[in-house]
């Protein structure tokens, strides 16, 4: 564990709060009425998966978590839980899906990923920038209230629903930016 | 890191376009509601020689170069606030102005910008209450205008009863007159149940906010311990399903407005909340040049203890409040932050075409990582 001044504590950080590791999920600076420095950041529980908000001064201490990340490869859904694998060892590790949220949409078998792990403990997952997704639903393109770039709604085969423009049909490889799970190209594969 | 950009991205699913009509229409709203109100709309400089003394602000910094001088130190104004006051002092009659305004040192946020457009207004002959009036009816007029322009969130409405009900992040907000008025006393018993005496008390407030948990150390001192106990228990609590106008601040915390004659320990300001979001800030202004003086030159003094830029104090300022500026109710509000609420974006770096991320995004991915 290391400390960090609050007014450093950025997005995507693991933090000790109330004597649980937390991630932060969104930071805000404020200076209330030109007042001095405060951080507010939106803290979920990685292991309650509760979340909440709180407003540090900017100069005091936090405590950062030190996270081992792992690449891991991603296995199978069991109920609640996802199972990762490493390729090498066979070793398996199970992450709550409310770890993942929006993300899951995401999560290709075989795909590659960082598990993140305090002691031992799985914390969440960190996805590389893209990922290719099969389209397994497209209308064909309609054309119309076509004002700029038109774009219609298609789904992959996690089944996560996306826009896409109107030439991507069935059967495409997509690449998908896994920080805004939005449509990026077409792959040619 | 972005892998787009927001100029980019103007028809995308994110739809930037309809946030830039949006703008477009608040601003033309804001406009036109106060020419109607008689105001005169003035252009006062960003590049000033003196900025405000705000302890807490930090300014840009650049040189002014003449042909045949020296360069000159120059820096940008974090509020066009002084310069309008001279014109009040001048003898402008009601004046507002929209204009971009800067600000080092903050960090990225979803409703910071350095650079971010300010509306200000100052109504003369008036105080802070009337300027809370005015608030009022100029969102009504933007929520007409952009009801006009059919740019209004889904989910806005005006419902049966005339009440304008505006839908941000999926709630809706009530903007129907008169918003709920709380006092800062009133709000600290309410919320933090910290009573009036307790909360003015360095070393009670300081107390208290240990026993409530958090970190305090010796140098914790009684703004951070009042500001952090307001941002965590009471500005959450504002704004909820109407806009909140919180008033009457402790005097320190107001540092261009009136005492309350009733009660020298607040002054007569107030900010007012929607949706969590402060929209803005407001004073019955201080016009004693005197006084102005005097705490300018300790927030000047603060700034050098702190470690800020130095700059000299805006001597034609004091002047011109001397020579005698009439009464006035006056506020800054954030334009873009009004943006984000009336066009429903999730924050306020959706409703700029050029966030700083953006124009600054090449030289923030080589720094990235520490």
């Amino acid at each position: 564990m290391s400390s960090i001044k609050a007014g450093n504590i950025r997005k995507g950080m693991y933090l000790l709060f109330k004597n649980q590791p937390h991630i932060v999920t969104k930071t805000d600076f404020m200076s209330p009425g030109k007042g001095s420095a405060f951080m507010r950041v939106r803290l979920k529980n990685v292991v309650t998966g509760n979340t909440q908000e709180f407003t540090y001064k900017s100069n005091e201490s936090v405590e950062e978590l030190e996270i081992n990340t792992k690449q891991m490869q991603y296995s199978y859904a069991d109920g609640a839980e996802l199972v990762f694998m490493e390729p090498e060892t066979y070793e398996q590790v199970s992450i709550d899906r409310s770890l993942i949220e929006d993300k899951i949409g995401l999560l290709v078998p075989d795909l590659i990923v960082y598990v993140m792990m305090y002691e031992d403990k799985p914390l969440g997952v960190s996805f590389p920038p893209k990922v290719k997704l099969t389209v397994t639903q497209a209308d064909e393109a309609v054309a119309g209230n076509t004002v700029g770039k038109a774009m219609k709604e298609i789904e992959v085969e996690t089944g996560m629903k996306l826009l896409a423009p109107l030439f991507v049909k069935v059967g495409d490889l997509i690449s998908v930016d896994t920080e805004t799970n939005q449509y990026v190209s077409r792959v040619n594969e | 890191m972005k892998s787009t950009k927001n100029w980019d991205q103007l028809h995308s699913e994110k739809n930037l376009l309809h946030n830039l009509r949006v703008r477009e229409a608040v601003i033309d709203a804001i406009r036109a509601h106060f020419k109607s109100q008689g105001f005169l709309e003035v252009d006062t400089p960003l590049l000033v020689a003196s900025p405000g003394t705000e302890v807490y602000l930090e300014v840009f910094e650049t040189q002014l170069c003449l042909s045949n001088h020296k360069p000159l130190r120059g820096f940008l104004t974090t509020s066009p606030e002084l310069n309008m006051k001279k014109l009040l002092s001048g003898g402008s009659g009601s004046i507002f102005q929209l204009c971009k305004s800067f600000r080092n040192g903050e960090g990225l946020g979803e409703r910071h910008n350095p650079e971010f457009m300010i509306l200000e207004w100052y109504r003369v002959n008036a105080d802070y209450t009337d300027v809370m009036r005015d608030c009022e009816q100029m969102l009504h007029a933007i929520f007409a205008h952009l009801s006009e322009k059919k740019l209004l969130s889904r989910g806005s409405a005006i419902d049966s009863t005339g009440a304008p009900l505006l839908s941000f992040h999926g709630k809706q907000y009530d903007l129907s007159m008169p918003w709920e008025r709380l006092s800062i006393a009133e709000a600290f018993q309410k919320f933090a149940d910290i009573s009036t005496d307790d909360m003015l008390n360095e070393e009670r407030i300081v107390a208290i906010a240990e026993k409530k948990g958090y970190a305090v150390s010796e140098q914790t001192t009684w703004e951070e311990a009042f500001n952090q106990i307001l941002l965590n228990e009471v500005e959450p609590n504002l704004g909820l399903d109407r806009p909140t106008i919180l008033y009457d601040y402790p005097v320190s915390q107001a540092a261009l407005s009136k005492r309350k004659a009733s009660d020298p320990r607040f002054a007569e300001r107030f900010e007012f909340y929607l949706a969590g979001l402060e929209l803005g800030n407001a004073f019955s202004e201080l016009t004693d040049g005197i006084e102005q003086e005097q705490r300018m030159h300790r927030d000047l003094a603060e700034r050098k203890r702190l470690g800020k830029v130095e700059y000299a104090l805006d001597t034609d300022f004091i002047d011109a409040l001397k020579k005698g500026m009439p009464e006035t109710g006056g506020i800054a509000v954030g334009v873009d932050r009004l943006v984000m609420l009336f066009a429903d974006a999730p924050s306020v770096h959706d409703t700029l075409g050029f966030p700083v991320e953006d124009v600054f995004a090449e030289a923030l991915s080589t720094a990235a990582d520490r």
